[in-house]
Order: structure tokens, then C-alpha cells, then sequence
């Protein structure tokens, strides 16, 4: 636990990066959130606790519901898509996987943007997908593909899959699949190999993904924005509505405050587990 | 959010190429506006007749320009703000005041628009540059027994392709309107009456939408929306689709005037004068009409204008229909009453 000067001095920097840029910013987000609002938009004088508990108004709690489930979702379909593709990669041959992981990286050549707006032109109600589904019975055809939170957590899905894929395959890739056969030797099925053999194996990867996927889909703002429809607004548009329609700051400030205190639940809950591990098969190696 | 990053690269785009093009020494006159709003040949007379560079910024929303001010940009020298934002601006000290003197093309600017619709009636701090309307625009191929009437938001089977603007003032405004009241009431009744009507049309509408609905009507993924007058019309001309119609509805719309005004921290007041002056020369004012398709309040480029255009009712609101139209004021305090009915038009289910 003891660190050396040295260590110290090397971690100035990065530490002062954080508190100028990252901590103390923060703090003034929330102190903001304690100041009454001006009549244009300005930062008024004195202190109130008005804007917080104008946060119990009914239209909050349901925001912050779908942000928190359409932010679960994701996650959990992420994890869902991604271990069988970390799974199969890591059983191929260095050429292959290097093949593979070039191909997970491609989407990011284009815009993220750009990507977005594809999916408007995809499930366009006129588009080829909504032909195909109404052909195959499976729409109506006066349903409506885009503008709803299914195509929010479609796109959600589509956007942070590679995220979620390539810590899978950093874990599956020194996972020792000996031990998956050993598991079939002593009887085990596939599946039963799979889940208590392999995804126990691969956990650090699945904490990995559960936080690189998780945290910032909390904070969407562009693909609610552009694919969903009038209800299904999550915080980050809303935060964006306060600055920049509203002109409601310390409104704004709360909004971000609450997001804040979302995103650092997981990360704190993140870091208790990974150093409750670290002491169960550690050996009681220091974290 | 397209909009605002397609605005921050075509304006730094924009920036850099007049800023590699130009002569170094000539002075700089810096223009805050909103997109495709101003013929592109204006800014080469302009620039060709007073010796001068012009760099063109743009934005999408008079809230999000006046965020940005408020944080500190600074270097502009004339802003193109909507009438209710510049009163703000201009209470908040942020504007140098108009020199009638400096501006002899003044004169030009109709009187009657002063008189009857100007927030800044004198032009002490503000010059009008152009004016339109929020109406409904509507695939006539798509919708059978159209009515132009804001009750078309009621008809479900729509359901899906109707799309709203994404702007209390506007949105509640509509629905005040069709209610019979007026689009600035401070009525806290009222106003829940219009969020209550609101929240009926949400149910048949696929968004709330401030720019995604001139491509969505233009791909027939919308067949009703909600949009500003030019900006339809720039999107018919562009498509050369006639089947778009746009329309007044009948209950009332909204207008509206974009202003110019000169901030008080601009270094070049001298040039911006002139600029400001040279939108009211009325050959420029026709210019810029015939290609944004909306109104500059300027008397004498009424007489020169196309014919065509100055024929169309919904560009030319003839007088009969214009007490139809209502402009959105500044509203101060008040405004948290609809804040609050449009949080709950959002939440609603």
C-alpha cells in the first residue's frame, strides 16, 4: 500500500488534471444547483433549495426510470451479444482474429453521427426493413418502427456493441479453454461449461463492459434525440433542454447532479467488487 | 443536434476559407446568423463594395446563440437574433444602439410592420430583416380531406406521420390558438387548457422535431408538419415537389421577425453599420427574399420583387388574414408557466 515518493510525484500531474478540469467543475455543477435561477437565463443571488425539491415533480421520476432501464438493457443485451462473439474469436486463429477485430472497429471509420442518422433511413416506414416485416406478417403495416424507446435501445445496442465485444475478447482470450474440457470430462453439458466454467472465467471482462456500456448510456442525449419520438426523452435531454431552451442553469445543475450521483453508484459498486475479488483469488494481494 | 454540429463545421469551414481567400489587410466584419438565410452573391457585393472581408458563424436556435454569448464568445458584429431574444438582449445591455443617421436605407423599413407588429417600434437597438410565419406544411397525396386547421392533430389516422416543432412557444402556442386565446396569454388556466390539447395531438405525433421534418416530409416519412414558412418552401423548391403545401391554419398562427443588431463588444461598429444598412438597400432585400422566401420589411423592395412571389399569400400575408397571425412576445417571469406545461405535455404517456 505504501508508495514511494517517486510514485507520488508521477501522479501529480494526472491528479491536478483531475481536480482543475474534472472534480472542481463538478463541485461548481452542484453548487449552482443550490443558486435561484434570473429571469434571462442569468445565475441569481443567494442560496435556495427550490430547484431540488421541484425535482420530486412527477415527470422526473419516470425520465429517470426509462434512462435507468433503456441504460440496463443495453447493457445486459451488450453482454448478451458479446460473450459468444468473444467466445468464438477467441477460439480462432491469430489470422482470423485479427481478421475479426478489424471488422469490430470498421463502424467506427464512419461518423457516430452519421451512423445514427442511417438507422432513420433504415426503419423509415416507407424502408426496406418494414417491408420485410410486413411481408412476413410480422408489423402492421401502419406501425411505426422509429420514434419509440425500441428504437432508442436498438440503436443503444447497435452503437456500444464493439465496447462490449472487445473487453469480452481481452478476457476470453487468456481464458484457458483446457478448463472447458476438463468441465465436458467430468460431465458437465456445453451450456452448463459455458456458464459456470467460461463466463466465471471471463468476469473481469464483464465488469470491463458493464462500465465502459453502462455509464455513458446513461448519459445519451444524440440517439434519444434524433431516433426517438415524444416520449422517450432520457436525462441527457433533458439537462440539454434546460441550458438551451429553458436557459434554466441551476435546473440544469441538479439534472447533472443526479446523473452524477447515478453514474458514480455503479463505479463505486464497480470498484467494491473488483477489490472483493481481487482479495478472494488474490490471496490477499494488495489492489 | 445535426443542425448544430453541421452549423460548427460549415462555419469553421466557411471561416477558414475566407480566411485563407481574403486580403490580410482588410477589415473584418463578422456575421452571426442563421443558416441559408441570406442570398450567397449578398456577401460578394457587400464585400466587394466596401473593401472588406465577411465571416459568416451560424446558428440554429436564438436560445443556443444567446447560451453562447452569455458564456463569453465574443468578436461578433452583427447578430441576426429573433425579435423577443433581441428585447432580451438589449435588457441585458448587450446591444450598441441603432444610428439612424448612419443608416440612410432606414427609411425603406415598413412603417406599417413598425407600427402594428415591432417589439422595438423606434428600431433604438434593432433593424428587422425578415419575417414568416409557423404554419402546417402537408403532403397533398397523403392526406385526404385536409382542412387547414391545427385539428388535423387530432386525426388518428395520422397516427405515426405528423411531426410537431420541437419549441414550447411555438407548440403551445398552436394549441392556444386553436383554443381561441392568445399565443402570449400568461393565463395559468389557459395555458393548462393548451398543454391538456397538446397532449392529445402528442399521441398522434412521431416527434418533436426543429429540423429532421424538411427531410422527413421531403422522403414521405412525414405527411403533416409543423414548420416555418421559407423554410417549407426552400425545401418544395429544392425538391421541386408540388405535392407539399404549406398552410395558415385557420384558429392562427404565429409570426415572427428576425432581427440585426450590433453587439456592444464589436470592434468594427463603423462596417457593421453599413452592413446592416446595405440588407435594406432594396435591391439586396429582393435578392435575399427570392432566395429564402421570406418577407424583408422593407417598402421599397415590395415594389420590386417578383411578381410570382409577392402573389403568394403565404409569403405576402394579405391584411385580411394577417390578424389571423400573432407574433410571440417576451413574456419575462411568466415564462416558467410554460416550462411547466410543457414538462408535462413531455412526460405525459
Amino acid at each position: 500500500m505504501k508508495k514511494s515518493r517517486g510514485q507520488w510525484i508521477l501522479s501529480v500531474p494526472s491528479l491536478a488534471w483531475l481536480l482543475a478540469l474534472f472534480l472542481i467543475p463538478c463541485l461548481l455543477v452542484f453548487a449552482v444547483s443550490f443558486r435561484p435561477s434570473g429571469p434571462y437565463g442569468g445565475i441569481g443571488e443567494g442560496w435556495t433549495l427550490e430547484t431540488w425539491r421541484s425535482l420530486t415533480n412527477p415527470s422526473y421520476p419516470a425520465i429517470i426510470w426509462r434512462t435507468l432501464w433503456l441504460s440496463a438493457a443495453t447493457t445486459v443485451l451488450c453482454i448478451a451479444f458479446g460473450l459468444p462473439v468473444a467466445y468464438a474469436m477467441a477460439r480462432m486463429s491469430p489470422a482470423w482474429r485479427n481478421r475479426m477485430l478489424l471488422l469490430i472497429i470498421l463502424p467506427f471509420w464512419t461518423n457516430f453521427l452519421i451512423r445514427i442518422f442511417a438507422w432513420r433511413t433504415l426503419l423509415h416506414p416507407d424502408g426496406l426493413i418494414k417491408q420485410v416485416l410486413v411481408q412476413l406478417g410480422l408489423a402492421d403495416p401502419n406501425a411505426q418502427l422509429l420514434y419509440n424507446s425500441w428504437a432508442i435501445l436498438l440503436v443503444l445496442v447497435y452503437s456500444y456493441l464493439p465496447f462490449s465485444i472487445l473487453p469480452l475478447y481481452a478476457a476470453a482470450e487468456k481464458f484457458d479453454f483446457n478448463l472447458l474440457d476438463a468441465a465436458r470430462d467430468l460431465g458437465a453439458s456445453r451450456l452448463r461449461a459455458f456458464f459456470s466454467v467460461f463466463v466465471p472465467g471471463v468476469s473481469a471482462g464483464l465488469l470491463t463492459t458493464f462500465l465502459i456500456v453502462f455509464i455513458p448510456v446513461l448519459g445519451s442525449y444524440a440517439i434519444p434525440d434524433i431516433v426517438g419520438g415524444p416520449s422517450s426523452e432520457m436525462i441527457g435531454n433533458k439537462i440539454a433542454q434546460r441550458v438551451f431552451n429553458d436557459r434554466n442553469l441551476p435546473h440544469a445543475s441538479a439534472l447533472s447532479a443526479v446523473l452524477a450521483l447515478i453514474v458514480l453508484t455503479p463505479l463505486l459498486a464497480g470498484l467494491v467488487l473488483r477489490r472483493w475479488r481481487g482479495n478472494a483469488t488474490g490471496g490477499g494481494r494488495a489492489a | 443536434m445535426k443542425k448544430i454540429l453541421i452549423s460548427i463545421l460549415a462555419g469553421s469551414v466557411l471561416a477558414g476559407l475566407a480566411g485563407c481567400g481574403g486580403n490580410k489587410d482588410l477589415p473584418v466584419l463578422n456575421v452571426y446568423n442563421w443558416d441559408d438565410y441570406m442570398a450567397p452573391e449578398v456577401f460578394d457585393l457587400f464585400e466587394e463594395q466596401y473593401g472588406c472581408r465577411v465571416i459568416l458563424d451560424t446558428f440554429d436556435s436564438n436560445e443556443a446563440m444567446y447560451a453562447k454569448l452569455k458564456a463569453g464568445a465574443s468578436g461578433y458584429d452583427v447578430i441576426f437574433p429573433s425579435s423577443y431574444q433581441a428585447y432580451i438582449m438589449n435588457e441585458e445591455g448587450m446591444l450598441h444602439p441603432i444610428d439612424h443617421a448612419a443608416m440612410p436605407n432606414l427609411v425603406n423599413v415598413d412603417a406599417s410592420y413598425l407600427q402594428q407588429t415591432a417589439i422595438d417600434k423606434a428600431m433604438a437597438y434593432s433593424v428587422p430583416y425578415m419575417s414568416g410565419s409557423t404554419g402546417i406544411a402537408y403532403r397533398e397525396s397523403a392526406v385526404e380531406g385536409f382542412v387547414p386547421s391545427w385539428s388535423v392533430y387530432q386525426r388518428e389516422d395520422l397516427r405515426g406521420r405528423m411531426t410537431l416543432l420541437d419549441d414550447m412557444r411555438e407548440v403551445l402556442g398552436a394549441a392556444l390558438k386553436s383554443l381561441g386565446y392568445s399565443l402570449n396569454t400568461t393565463d395559468k388556466e389557459e395555458i393548462a387548457k393548451a398543454a391538456n390539447l397538446v397532449i392529445q395531438w402528442k399521441r398522434n405525433i412521431a416527434t418533436f422535431e426543429n429540423e429532421g421534418y424538411k427531410q422527413g416530409i421531403a422522403s414521405r416519412e412525414f405527411y403533416v408538419v409543423q414548420g416555418y414558412s421559407g423554410d417549407v418552401m426552400q425545401v418544395i423548391d429544392q425538391n421541386e415537389d408540388e405535392d407539399i403545401v404549406y398552410v395558415l391554419p385557420q384558429e392562427g398562427f404565429s409570426v415572427w421577425v428576425d432581427d440585426m443588431v450590433i453587439p456592444a463588444d464589436s470592434d468594427n461598429i463603423e462596417l457593421a453599420e453599413q452592413f446592416i444598412n446595405f440588407m435594406h438597400d432594396p435591391e439586396i432585400a429582393r435578392l435575399n427574399m427570392e432566395y429564402n422566401y421570406y418577407v424583408c420589411p422593407n417598402t421599397a423592395a415590395y415594389a420590386v420583387v417578383d411578381e410570382e412571389l409577392k402573389a403568394d399569400e403565404t409569403i405576402f400575408i394579405p391584411e385580411e388574414l394577417q390578424a389571423r397571425g400573432e407574433m410571440i412576445r417576451p413574456i419575462g417571469d411568466d415564462l416558467q408557466t410554460y416550462v411547466e406545461a410543457w414538462d408535462r405535455v413531455k412526460a405525459a404517456p
